[in-house]
């Protein structure tokens, strides 16, 4: 009856997949009709009966609360993963402030479309990257060749005489981390104004036609509009003028004098700006021709006799190697290893 | 008699008493197990994606190739941006030029002078100046997700006699196929890494990352191409200020009355003259005269 824990014991679990269910016959069944022995078992089992019923109902109590404490651990963990791995899986942030830089100019040319001169433009490029961090006790070694680093990878194991002692060396793929990518664009309008603030006084036709006539008034800085488009529900619209230039000197101020019959009320006037992302890319690295060399922790020697000894190691055949371009070793502290991409000249 | 009644009403209540019926058991331990599941293809999942900090992406992305030529650094770095060509484009009216000082001293002179007036030889043309501004994005914030109706599709061969307007109309055609598995292409780019296609319909991306492969026929052969979930960016918050640009004079409402060299000349020799108070030029650029220009400006580090 009062067997070990099924919640601890796995195995149990799934020998009799649900314990509790097994409570119940044997209570009814020889608790209660023990047998021919009439009163005298039923007096024992009576209490027998009811010290095993109360006891199976505080186990099952108990039991009930430890299974659903359990759970309520396992539900909370589950959460956080879950919370985590949508966190990663699902999108992730970049934020950068971008320094003051001093800019140059470097032509003046004729756009061959019109529409280019209805905005001003920013656009640049955008490398998130993490640095390769070499760590102490480890070399870097390019090769001429994508197979000779592969073959080395595939050795795995290198024995290289360094002075007086062998040293193991073990070859490897270098962990490259990821890398994102991407262009942004900003064109701010030369001729479309953003304004908010509109006070919800008119319905949506007068709106627009009191929007039009205080924009195109030119003692306030307006010019000839082109068109409005307006939503009340935000109290907010666009205003389009014929004429660039007439959205740059509205935008000197921050706001902007609306006039809806006697009152005049100040509405907020910002840049109608659209941005946009291109050539997005999210890619790892990943090194063809340059090896990772781990096991030099404990070699006395200076970083330039490392490096040369391993040079003149991979560069026989029939060490596994072949031509080598660049070997690097960091003994004593960590160093930042710089990857570039790898440029194909193409047929 | 009476009593054992009594005693099995109360032992009978007890049994059906509100407490935990052993079958309430049965459902925390069935719910158990389901539990215990998904914990564990949690934890399966994230360590196969690896302990992810921001700059490790877990899902299978396309690799570009890399090679250490030996330049190093010691010391520790986090991650990084790195920004380059940085381009502003500035429109500019009819009638207008750009005259940058050596001194940005004699710029704040000049500008202090709303109107100019340059003397010739048998007229006066009257001309206005203004500061240039330019505009800068001073943050930026994207975020970036899967985009279920795009693609990436990798492996394409190096060294193909396709311009890259080519490659597109190729795979548009091929993956625009519903017997492909595909449909409508709605956008598509060319990256380092791969080509981005978007489709117009639910459901076409997932497909051609469910079969994975295809066997695409470019330039005569075939080849083995992968396609797989495309990350796509979106920029959450830009915010940009307009820089002027010190020593730099915008020069406007010149009239049209002569062309672009000689006008040129004519305003170098007026915002030279240390008497009208200019002084030394740096660059003059004029907007060829009949038509509005753009003027575009690089860094001089980024």
């Amino acid at each position: 009856m009062f067997r070990g824990s099924p919640l601890v014991d796995s195995r149990q679990e799934s020998r009799n997949p649900g314990l509790g269910c097994q409570l119940s016959p044997p209570l009814s069944r020889h608790t209660w009709f023990p047998g021919r022995a009439g009163n005298w078992f039923q007096g024992v089992t009576r209490a027998r009966a009811r010290s095993f019923l109360r006891a199976d109902a505080d186990y099952t109590k108990s039991l009930a609360e430890e299974i659903k404490k359990q759970n309520n651990r396992l539900k909370k963990e589950i959460r956080k993963l879950e919370a985590e791995l949508q966190v990663s899986t699902r999108d992730f942030q970049i934020q950068e402030n971008i320094p003051e830089t001093k800019m140059k100019l470097e032509s003046i040319e004729i756009p061959e479309t019109d529409s280019q001169l209805l905005n001003r433009s920013c656009s640049f490029q955008v490398n998130v990257q993490v640095p390769y961090e070499l760590q102490r006790g480890q070399a870097l070694i390019t090769f001429e060749k994508e197979e000779v680093a592969k073959n080395v990878i595939r050795m795995r194991n290198h024995l290289v005489q360094m002075e007086d002692e062998s040293v193991d060396i073990v070859a490897q793929q270098v962990p490259l981390n990821s890398e994102v990518r991407f262009q942004v664009h900003v064109q701010i309008s030369e001729v479309k104004i953003n304004v908010t603030g509109i006070p919800d006084k008119l319905p949506a036709d007068q709106m627009r036609d009191k929007l039009e006539l205080s924009f195109s008034k030119s003692r306030n800085g307006g010019g000839e509009v082109e068109c409005v488009e307006y939503d009340t529900q935000s109290g907010s619209a666009v205003i389009t003028f014929v004429e660039s230039g007439v959205a740059g000197k509205i935008l000197k101020k921050k706001d902007y004098p609306l006039y809806i019959n006697q009152n005049c009320y100040n509405v907020i006037v910002s840049p109608y700006i659209e941005k946009h992302v291109e050539k997005f890319q999210v890619f790892s690295g990943i090194s063809t021709r340059t090896v990772l060399l781990t096991g030099m922790d404990n070699v006395d020697l200076d970083e330039d006799t490392v490096e040369d000894l391993i040079n003149i190691h991979f560069q026989r055949k029939k060490n596994g190697g072949g031509e080598v371009d660049v070997v690097k070793c960091s003994l004593h502290h960590p160093q930042i290893a710089y990857f570039e991409e790898e440029t194909y000249e193409t047929i | 008699m009476l009593h054992f009644k009594k005693t099995t009403q109360k032992l009978k209540e007890q049994q059906q008493s509100p407490g935990p019926s052993p079958r309430a058991c049965c459902i925390l331990l069935e719910e158990q197990t389901r539990l215990k599941k998904r914990l564990h293809d949690l934890q399966k999942l994230r360590k196969e994606s690896g302990n992810c900090p921001q700059d490790k992406v877990p899902f299978p992305c396309p690799e570009l190739p890399f090679v250490f030529r030996g330049h190093t650094q010691q010391g520790k770095e986090g991650p990084k941006s790195l920004l380059s060509n940085l381009r502003i484009c500035s429109p500019l009216p009819r009638g207008s030029a750009l005259v940058t000082f050596d001194d940005p001293e004699v710029a704040k002179q000049v500008l202090q002078q709303k109107e100019h007036e340059i003397c010739l030889e048998e007229c006066r043309l009257r001309v206005q100046v203004q500061p240039l501004e330019l505009p800068m994005v001073t943050t930026i914030q994207v975020s970036s997700q899967i985009d279920d109706r795009r693609v990436l599709v990798s492996g394409i061969p190096v060294g193909l006699k396709l311009s890259e307007e080519q490659l597109l109309d190729k795979l548009e055609i091929f993956f625009g196929k519903a017997s492909n598995g595909g449909g409508d292409v709605e956008v598509r780019e060319f990256l380092q890494v791969g080509v981005m296609l978007g489709f117009a319909e639910d459901g076409v991306a997932q497909r051609l990352c469910q079969t994975g492969q295809f066997k695409v026929p470019l330039c005569g052969r075939h080849f083995l191409l992968r396609v797989s979930p495309y990350m796509s960016g979106e920029i959450q918050k830009a915010e940009i200020s307009f820089q002027p640009v010190a020593g730099s004079v915008v020069v406007l409402n010149i009239p049209d009355v002569m062309d672009g060299p000689e006008l040129h000349d004519v305003l170098e020799i007026h915002f030279q003259k240390p008497t009208r108070g200019g002084g030394e030029v740096e660059t003059l650029k004029v907007v060829p005269p009949g038509h509005q220009g753009m003027a575009v400006f690089t860094s001089l580090s980024v």
